[in-house]
């Protein structure tokens, strides 16, 4: 038992030392193509302002307060305060002479998103926005 | 033993290093339409100008400071610092402290709620459905602070009373700023 106790103060340090990490992580962990294809939808229209009125709409039916929001360079970013605090950038950018790219990334907390379903599921609340905007309905 | 806790070790590690993104985060809620209309409301105005300096002025007779304004999206965002202080929530804190230092002591008065940071967001845009019409939405959410500065709440408010006190005001708001144009 004696010895047991000896070994508590190791056994914490090792549980701490596994989350121990020198690197500042400044670039993040996902290849870069993979996490844009899976961030990224492109739309069908050529009405960024619309566009970027739904998604703000979409971030308020998800419980968002807007941080900042640059029309001319399309970017929001919104906090959502739930138990954790969930952070997200969208920015609508103008693909071509028909499409408009939209690109979301969120962070939970110290935590990036990773998973395709979080995103997907973003992505289907914006489509029900868009659909509701584009038939003029507030 | 020892061997139990060796065992236990590498379930230790990871658990105290897990990453939980929840579940469904970004999916929307059943409520979504019951809640968008609680923090909605469509108001006649005479032009953009007129609703935004109303907003702002609402927000301004609720103590707010603004954050930021987008103007060509409507999105004005304020947030204030305000007192959280409890006085039910202190009493019952100091019963258990009672029962607490005679069980060898703690110090529970620190987990009591100090302040709080409320974040509105409103966003003001013509409407799509009536023209002359603008849509005015809001979203409110807070985080409560203890005594030492410590996180204790983390909520969005949903409370329907309190949306309608907000554009209750907002549209007498609107009625001063045209009137005193």
């Amino acid at each position: 038992m004696t010895r047991l106790t000896h070994l508590l103060p190791l056994f914490g340090l090792f549980v701490l030392s596994g989350c121990a990490t020198t690197s500042a992580n400044i670039t993040g962990a996902g290849t870069q193509l993979e996490t844009r294809q899976i961030q990224t939808r492109e739309y069908d229209t050529l009405d960024k302002a619309l566009t970027m009125r739904s998604v703000v709409a979409t971030l308020q039916d998800l419980g968002f307060t807007i941080d900042q929001a640059d029309a001319e360079l399309g970017t929001i970013t919104a906090t959502r305060l739930d138990q954790y605090t969930m952070r997200m950038t969208v920015t609508v950018v103008q693909k071509d002479t028909q499409r408009i790219s939209v690109r979301t990334n969120a962070r939970i907390g110290e935590k990036s998103v990773a998973d395709a379903a979080t995103y997907q599921d973003f992505f289907v609340a914006l489509d029900k926005a868009m659909f509701l905007t584009q038939h003029k309905v507030d | 033993m020892i061997r139990a806790a060796i065992l236990l070790l590498p379930t230790a590690l990871f658990s105290a290093c897990a990453a939980s993104i929840p579940q469904a985060a970004l999916r929307l809620p059943e409520s979504t339409l019951e809640v968008r209309s609680i923090q909605t409301r469509t108001l006649a105005a005479p032009s953009e100008i007129d609703i935004l300096t109303a907003t702002i002025a609402v927000l301004q007779d609720m103590e707010f400071n603004i954050d930021r304004i987008e103007k060509p999206l409507g999105v004005i965002t304020a947030s204030k610092l305000i007192d959280a202080d409890s006085a039910s929530e202190k009493a019952g804190l100091i019963l258990l402290e009672i029962l607490c230092v005679m069980g060898g002591g703690c110090d529970l008065m620190s987990t009591a709620s100090d302040e709080q940071r409320v974040t509105l967001t409103m966003v003001v845009l013509p409407s799509l459905a009536h023209d002359g019409e603008y849509t005015a939405r809001m979203t409110i959410q807070r985080v409560v602070y203890d005594k030492m500065e410590r996180i204790k709440v983390l909520e969005r408010i949903d409370d329907a009373a309190t949306y309608q006190q907000i554009f209750d005001n907002l549209r007498k708001s609107l009625l001063i700023q045209v009137s005193t144009k």
